[in-house]
C-alpha cells in the first residue's frame, strides 16, 4: 500500500515557552511493498515520523495519505487506518496484558468487531507467522513466557491486524544477537509471505544495509538523505557528521582502500560483500 | 576468580545465568551451593554484606529503573549518604564522580530529559561516588543507542585504567576485544573461558552457543575458509586491516 | 493535555522567594492558610491579596503561569460559586424562574470562591518556587522532631522523592501503552463510560506490571548501593536558616497580626450591630 507525505510537521507544546519541533517540512512517497528503513540519531524524530502514518499523531500541518486516503482528515476513520497499517513499538512485549497469548493476540482483531471464528483464525495465522506453535503457546500466559517470545508474540498482536503496511520501531532492542537475528528473519519472512510495504526504524546500519530497499536519514526533524542502501552510505563523512555510522563492512573496505588496496569501497555494504571483495584481491593463500 | 585491576567480561544469552552471576557477587543473591568470596568477605556472612556492597559497586541495564532522585547531582549523592559519610565529603565525591563520567554540566539536571546514555553514565558515577574496588556493569549498554553505548564503554575502559577491576556483562561481542579475559556462560555454566585470542579462536562453538563474533573475528574467519591465510589471533579492526593489507598486492 | 497542569511543578528562578529556607516556606505556607479561614469579611481578603500580591511579584513567576494553574480546578470553582450563588436563603436580588439570587447569595458565591482562588494560589507558589526535591528534603527536617512519635520522617520523604522521579517516567510509559493498545484499534474516546472503563483494562495492566517491574528493579539498584533505610544516613543538602528568612518570617508575622486584628475588629462590629 503506497504511502505518501507532503510538507508534515509536527510541533510539540505549540505556543509554550518550550515548543520544539519533532518534524520539520517532511515530504516522501513510499512505492506498494517497499522496505524501507529510517535511520537517526536519538531524538531526530524518526519516532515522531511514523506515529504520524497510521494517526497516532496528528500533524501541526501537512498531510499523511495511506492508499489514497487522508489519514488526517477529519472525515477518515481512525478504525479504517489503523487496520491497514500496523505498528510494533519499541519494546511491544511491555503492551501485553491478555490472561492468554490467544486473547492477547484476539484483541486487535477483536476491536475491528470480526466475528469469533475469523478471530480464531487470525490469531491462527499471526502466531505462525512469529513462529510461535499454536498448540504449545496458545493457552499460555504471555507473562510467563521468555524475552524473545514475548516480543514474538506482541508482533503477532500487530500482524493480526492484516496489515498492509508494517511499521516497526527499533523491534530489536534490547535482544541478545540469536534473538536479533530471528526478529528481522520474522520480518523478511512476513513481507515475502504477505507483500506487505515495512517501514523499519534502526540504529543498527548492518541490518539496514542488508535490508532496505530505500533508506531516509534523519537528522534534526528533517529528512536529510534518502536513496538506496548504496547511496545513502556514500558519504560516510556527511553520516558521521549527524552522529551516525557507516556499516562496519563499509567502512572497513574504504580503510582498505585508503591504504591502498585495489578494493571498490563504494560496492560493500555487507559482510559477506566485504569477504568476496577481499577474497578476489587475489590475497595470498 | 577474577583478579584484582582486571577486565573481565562475561558473554552469553538472555537467560544464560550471566545476571545472577553478577548479583551473586555483591550478595543481592545468595548462593544455593558454593561460595562467593569478594575482597577476603564471604556474602553468606551478614555483617560484611553491605562492605562487599560498597567494593563491588552495580550498574544495571535499565537506564531508567535504578536512579532514584530527581535531580542528577542528588543521585549521585545517594551512596555517599548511604555510607553516611560527612556532607563536604559526599559533596567532593558528587563533584568528581560527575566530572569523571563528564556529566558535571548536568548536574542539576532532570533524568527523564537525559538520553539513555547520559542516564547510564550517571548510574555510573552514583557507584564511583562510593569508591568501590570494583565494578559490575550488568549489560549497561543492551537498552542503548551505539552512540550511548560507545559512551558507556569508554567509561568503563576508563575506570579500569584507573585500577578498578571490571566486570562487563554483555552480549556485545564488540564490546569485549579489550578485555584480559572473556567468559562465555551457556545455560547456568561457564562454557568457555580465557584470554579473547583463545575464546574467540574457537568461533564455531561461539556460534553454536547463539553468539556472534566480533567484527574482525568474523571476517577473519570467513576470509579463512575462502582460503586467505589470515592469522590467527585478530581480534580488532586494525589488526585486521594489517594483515589484509600484508596479504594483498597494493594497487 | 497533562502538560497544562501546571500546580505542583516548578517554576525555574533565583529570586527571594526561590532562594527562601525550604522548612520556613513550609511553614508560611501553613500560616497564610490559617490567614485565609480567618479572613471574614472583603477588607480582609484585601489584605490577603495584598499580601499574595507581594509574594508573587517577589517571586518572579509569570502571572499566566499561575493563572494557568487555575485551569483544572475552574469546574471546582465555578461549581463553588453556582451553589452559593443559588442555595443562600436571604434578600432576594434576581429571579431567574425557579431560581432566586440573594444578596447573602452574591456574597458568599465570591466569597467562597475567592477562598479557593486564594488558597491554590498560594500553595502553588510554594511548588512554583521549590524544586520537588528541595520540598521532600523540608517535610522530612519538618517532621524528625515527630520521629520519636513513630512519624516515619524519612520513610515519607524517600517515598516522596521516589515518586518524583519515576512521575515523568511512568506518564512516558503511560503515553506509549496507549499508542500501542490504539494501533490495535483500541478505542478510548467513544462509547459509555463503563465501556470507557473497561476500555482501560488494556492500558492498566501493563501499567501496574511495568510499574511493579521497575519497582522491583529499582528496589535492588538500591540495595546495591547500599541503601538499608534512614538510620545512619548523612545528607548532602543542609538547611541554611538566614538573614533573609528572618526578614521573611518577620513580615509574615505582621501580616498574620493584621488580618487577627481585623479579625477583631470585625467581630466587634458585628457584636455591636446584633446587641
Amino acid at each position: 500500500m503506497p504511502i505518501s507525505v507532503a510538507h508534515l510537521t509536527h510541533v510539540y507544546n505549540k505556543g509554550l515557552a518550550y515548543e520544539t519541533s519533532a518534524v520539520k517540512d517532511v515530504s516522501f512517497e513510499i512505492a506498494d511493498g517497499e522496505f524501507v528503513c529510517i535511520v537517526g540519531h536519538t531524538g531526530s524524530g524518526k519516532s515522531t515520523l511514523v506515529q504520524h502514518l497510521n494517526g497516532l499523531l496528528k500533524p501541526t500541518s501537512g498531510t499523511v495519505s495511506v492508499g489514497g486516503v487522508d489519514v488526517t482528515a477529519k472525515s477518515t476513520s481512525v478504525i479504517e487506518v489503523r487496520k491497514k497499517i500496523g505498528m510494533v513499538f519499541q519494546y511491544p512485549e511491555h503492551q501485553l496484558f491478555e490472561e492468554t497469548v490467544f486473547k492477547d493476540i484476539a484483541f486487535g482483531p477483536s476491536n475491528l468487531g470480526l466475528p469469533e471464528e475469523e478471530q480464531a483464525e487470525r490469531v491462527r495465522e499471526a502466531m505462525a507467522l512469529v513462529s510461535l506453535p499454536f498448540d504449545a503457546f496458545a493457552e499460555r500466559s504471555p507473562f510467563e513466557l521468555s524475552g524473545g517470545q514475548k516480543r514474538r508474540a506482541a508482533i503477532a498482536g500487530v500482524l493480526a491486524m492484516r496489515p498492509e503496511v508494517l511499521i516497526l520501531d527499533e523491534p530489536t532492542a534490547g535482544l541478545d544477537p540469536k534473538s536479533h537475528d530471528d526478529v528481522l528473519a520474522l520480518v523478511t519472512g512476513i513481507r515475502e509471505k504477505t507483500g506487505c510495504t515495512i517501514v523499519l526504524v534502526s540504529h543498527n546500519m548492518e541490518d539496514v544495509a542488508r535490508l532496505a530497499d530505500r533508506v531516509f536519514v534523519m537528522s534534526g526533524g528533517e529528512i536529510v538523505k534518502a536513496g538506496t542502501p548504496e547511496e545513502v552510505f556514500l558519504d560516510g563523512a556527511f553520516l558521521e557528521g549527524i552522529g551516525l555510522a557507516l556499516p562496519q563492512a563499509r567502512a572497513f573496505a574504504e580503510k582498505l582502500s585508503q591504504n591502498g588496496a585495489a578494493i571498490e569501497a563504494g560496492r560493500v555494504l555487507t559482510r559477506e560483500a566485504l569477504v568476496d571483495a577481499v577474497a578476489g584481491l587475489g590475497a595470498r593463500r | 576468580m577474577v583478579e584484582r585491576g582486571s577486565f573481565t567480561s562475561v558473554i552469553g544469552r538472555n537467560g544464560s545465568g550471566k545476571s545472577t552471576l553478577a548479583k551473586n557477587i555483591n550478595a543481592l543473591l545468595l548462593p544455593t551451593g558454593g561460595t562467593v568470596v569478594v575482597g577476603g568477605y564471604d556474602t553468606r556472612r551478614e555483617e560484611t554484606i553491605w562492605e562487599i556492597r560498597r567494593m563491588a559497586g552495580m550498574v544495571f541495564q535499565n537506564p531508567d529503573n535504578q536512579l532514584v532522585s530527581a535531580v542528577v547531582e542528588d543521585d549521585v549523592a545517594f551512596g555517599p549518604e548511604n555510607l553516611g559519610l560527612p556532607r563536604e565529603e559526599i559533596r567532593a565525591r558528587v563533584q568528581s564522580s560527575l566530572a569523571a563520567v563528564d556529566m558535571l554540566e548536568q548536574r542539576k539536571m532532570a533524568p527523564h530529559l537525559l538520553s539513555g546514555g547520559q542516564k547510564q553514565r550517571i548510574a555510573i558515577a552514583g557507584v564511583v561516588a562510593m569508591k568501590p574496588d570494583l565494578v559490575i556493569l550488568d549489560e549497561p549498554t543492551a537498552m542503548l543507542d551505539p552512540e550511548g553505548r560507545g559512551e558507556v564503554l569508554a567509561i568503563a575502559k576508563q575506570l579500569h585504567r584507573e585500577g578498578i577491576t571490571i566486570l562487563l556483562i554483555t552480549h556485545f561481542m564488540e564490546e569485549t576485544v579489550d578485555s584480559d579475559r572473556v567468559v562465555i556462560m551457556d545455560e547456568g555454566r561457564i562454557v568457555l573461558d580465557g584470554t579473547p585470542e583463545e575464546v574467540y579462536g574457537r568461533a564455531d562453538e561461539i556460534r553454536a552457543y547463539g553468539l556472534r563474533l566480533p567484527f574482525a573475528v568474523e571476517v577473519a574467519d570467513e576470509l579463512r575458509a575462502r582460503g586467505v591465510a589470515v592469522r590467527a589471533g585478530v581480534l580488532r579492526e586494525e589488526e585486521l586491516l594489517e594483515e589484509v593489507l600484508r596479504l594483498c598486492p597494493s594497487r | 493535555m497533562i502538560r497544562d497542569i501546571t500546580i505542583g511543578q516548578y517554576y525555574p528562578g533565583y529570586s527571594l522567594v526561590h532562594r527562601l529556607d525550604t522548612r520556613l516556606k513550609i511553614i508560611l505556607t501553613f500560616g497564610y492558610m490559617v490567614s485565609i479561614f480567618l479572613a471574614a469579611d472583603f477588607l480582609a481578603y484585601l489584605l490577603v491579596f495584598i499580601g499574595l500580591a507581594v509574594v508573587i511579584a517577589k517571586s518572579q513567576v509569570p502571572l499566566r503561569f499561575i493563572l494557568r494553574g487555575l485551569r483544572p480546578i475552574f469546574i471546582i470553582i465555578a461549581f463553588t460559586f453556582v451553589l452559593n450563588l443559588f442555595m443562600t436563603q436571604g434578600e432576594v436580588l434576581v429571579t431567574l424562574g425557579p431560581l432566586h439570587i440573594t444578596q447573602a447569595g452574591l456574597y458568599n458565591a465570591c466569597y467562597m470562591a475567592l477562598r479557593i482562588i486564594f488558597l491554590i494560589i498560594g500553595c502553588s507558589l510554594l511548588t512554583f518556587t521549590t524544586k520537588p526535591v528541595k520540598l521532600t528534603d523540608g517535610i522530612e527536617a519538618l517532621l524528625k522532631p515527630f520521629v520519636r512519635f513513630g512519624v516515619p520522617a524519612h520513610e515519607l520523604a524517600m517515598m516522596m522523592t521516589i515518586a518524583l522521579r519515576f512521575i515523568p517516567t511512568l506518564l512516558e510509559e503511560t503515553d506509549k501503552i496507549m499508542k500501542a493498545q490504539q494501533a490495535r484499534g483500541a478505542d478510548f474516546e467513544t462509547g459509555s463510560i463503563f465501556r470507557r472503563a473497561k476500555n482501560m483494562v488494556p492500558i492498566f495492566i501493563p501499567l501496574i506490571v511495568g510499574a511493579f517491574r521497575m519497582a522491583a528493579d529499582l528496589a535492588m539498584a538500591m540495595e546495591a548501593r547500599c541503601y538499608r533505610g534512614g538510620e545512619g544516613r548523612t545528607k548532602m543538602h543542609e538547611f541554611r536558616f538566614g538573614r533573609k528568612d528572618t526578614a521573611a518570617a518577620a513580615v509574615f508575622v505582621v501580616y498574620l497580626l493584621l488580618i487577627v486584628a481585623e479579625r477583631a475588629v470585625h467581630a466587634q462590629a458585628w457584636l455591636l450591630a446584633t446587641l
